[in-house]
């Protein structure tokens, strides 16, 4: 696979933002171009990594930490593979593309996604999928797959799009959310759907209901069956099991308009 | 009876001549159900008064049955398709048809049957009647609507697909000695034609028993029985029928494409060809205006096989 590799040397104790780094970014620059890139105030690419192959389609990060801040953000083409772990904010605002990271994330993974895939071989900080101050959306699009857990209020104002956690998610998962999924294979923290207007959020269980959420029974909808299609095209091997013929529907959040839902799939 | 005679097959005439057909609009949807019973009773319903654009406002039939594995929502199947004069004459039909017989079937949900850079909103009038409580879920790039309903919920597709490029009206005649045979071969190249994708015959059974000609002696009717054609009147017409012809009988053809119609031409002719010859197939026609309204000709000697 002809790819462009950077490979982390340096630790130090400062977080480094990697957000100018894409397979479109680098494309046709030198190795002395790429080294002079600077990703922070006092630094630059050459000062953290040691850079190898020719600029591609596929960006690879070799051996990163959390300190490694924004790989993958406003990425729109090509694949981005982190043999790593990664910091904050990474996949921030992607509009295509594909990043695997084969490590755990820091907070606000997915922030302001719009489009493409998210994979993540461990665990995932707060905010997944999430918004910063300021902003009006959380993520707008693409799906995100969890193989560990996540961490708190993951899909905080999402509006559509698909998050995939196989392990549990931790508190308030899908507060303020207007649209899109989040699918836990595991099960909810506690507090799941906080003020959720629309939107749909999926598991086994939930540590914690709010008196907010209301019964509507066991259904078949046909709408199981469209999204279990629609994730295992777009995973492949890495999607959840499809969803059984009936789940437990629970209206909520009735604070505010009601119009979302929690499907308990056990 | 004056055209030329094209060719002569297993003693059938096949008249040298040609179908002229017409430019429409058309459009595709898959209707799924729990059962393949139900999928076909909401099609077979939407489908319903649906053989001529002059009179029900659009053309409709099934185009074919779907294998679950080929749905989106992995369930038993039937594409439609649905032709009428323009997109703005076709759109309120779709609407009319899907709220009114797709959304009311048990267990039904309603998708777009065909991929096209322009697109009908289909879901633009069934999902109002959700009356607030209608949810929209996007998934890639396909946006669905679920409205609660008595049954648990209506699942319908935003868009579907439509195209201008679509085309009515493909036909041929076949002229017989005798009215039961007749019937026999003509279903016999109706069910060739159906084995052909993206092509409907949207009258009874895929027949035509009245045909037409443009105008009439009375006032306000656009068009009237087809004399010429007619068996009874033999003797008192300018008669295109041969002494021996009792029955005449016709097939009209709607495709996506010129491509389909022509392909379900060939397949009908064909059909009807090797099935006419014991059952009284005396001779096959097809229905033209001189080529002067139609864009599209289907000249029957290049569809015999």
């Amino acid at each position: 696979m002809s790819a462009l590799r950077l490979r982390f040397k340096s630790g130090g104790s400062a977080p480094i933002d990697l957000s100018d780094l894409t397979p479109a970014t680098l494309a046709g620059r030198s190795h002395y171009e790429i080294n002079t890139i600077p990703v922070s105030a006092q630094s630059t690419v050459g000062d953290h990594f040691d850079v190898s192959g020719e600029p591609a389609e596929t960006l690879i990060f070799e051996g990163t930490t959390s300190l490694c801040d924004g790989i993958g953000s406003g990425l729109r083409s090509g694949t981005i593979v982190v043999e790593g772990h990664v910091g904050a904010y990474a996949a921030r605002f992607m509009k295509s593309g594909r990043l695997d990271i084969r490590g755990n994330a820091g907070g606000f993974l997915a922030a302001g996604m719009k489009g493409g895939i998210v994979t993540l071989t461990g665990s995932a900080g707060d905010f997944v999928g999430a918004l910063l101050p300021g902003e009006k959306f959380g993520m707008t699009g693409g799906t995100v797959h969890i193989a560990g857990a996540a961490g708190d209020r993951i899909g905080d104002r999402m509006r559509r799009g698909t998050i995939i956690v196989k392990g549990k998610t931790g508190a308030v998962a899908g507060s303020r959310m207007v649209g899109g999924t989040i699918w836990t294979e595991t099960g909810f923290g506690t507090d799941p759907g906080t003020l959720l207007r629309r939107g749909t959020l999926i598991g086994p269980a939930v540590e914690r209901m709010l008196p907010t959420f209301s019964d509507c029974g066991l259904h078949d909808m046909v709408f199981l069956r469209l999204i279990s299609r629609h994730i295992a095209e777009i995973l492949g091997p890495l999607a959840p099991k499809p969803l059984p013929p009936k789940v437990r529907r629970f209206a909520g959040d009735l604070a505010t308009i009601g119009k979302g839902e929690l499907l308990l799939t056990a | 009876m004056s055209t030329p005679v094209a060719k002569t097959v297993n003693g059938i005439v096949v008249d040298d001549t040609f179908a002229e057909a017409f430019g429409m609009t058309g459009t595709a949807l898959v209707i799924t159900a729990d059962t393949p019973k139900w999928a076909m009773i909401s099609a077979t319903t939407m489908t319903g008064f649906g053989t001529s654009v002059i009179g029900c406002g659009a053309e409709c039939g099934i185009d074919r049955l779907m294998d679950p594995s080929e749905t989106p929502d992995g369930r038993p199947g039937v594409r439609v398709l649905l032709f009428g004069f323009s997109p703005d004459a076709l759109l309120p039909q779709l609407k009319n048809r899907v709220g009114q017989c797709v959304l009311t079937s048990p267990g039904s949900a309603c998708y777009n049957g065909l991929e096209s850079s322009e697109k009908f909103a289909l879901s633009a009038g069934p999902r109002f009647f959700g009356d607030g409580w209608q949810l929209s879920k996007k998934l890639g790039s396909r946006r669905y609507w679920r409205i609660p309903v008595m049954d648990g919920e209506f699942t319908i597709e935003d868009k579907c697909g439509m195209t201008t490029n679509a085309v009515g009206g493909g036909n041929f005649l076949l002229l017989g000695r005798d009215r039961a045979g007749l019937l026999e071969t003509t279903e016999a190249a109706v069910e060739a034609i159906a084995k052909v994708p993206d092509v409907i015959t949207p009258f009874p059974g895929g027949i035509v028993r009245s045909g037409s000609k443009v105008g009439s002696k009375y006032k306000g009717a656009i068009a009237s029985t087809n004399d010429a054609f007619c068996p009874t009147l033999r003797g008192a017409v300018k008669s295109e029928l041969g002494p021996d012809i009792i029955a005449v009988l016709e097939i009209v053809i709607d495709g996506l494409t010129s491509e389909a119609v022509a392909n379900a031409m060939r397949a009908g002719l064909k059909a009807a060809l090797e099935a006419g010859a014991s059952r009284g197939l005396a001779r096959i026609s097809a229905g033209n205006y001189g080529g002067k309204l139609g864009p599209h000709h289907y000249h029957l000697k290049d569809y015999l096989a």
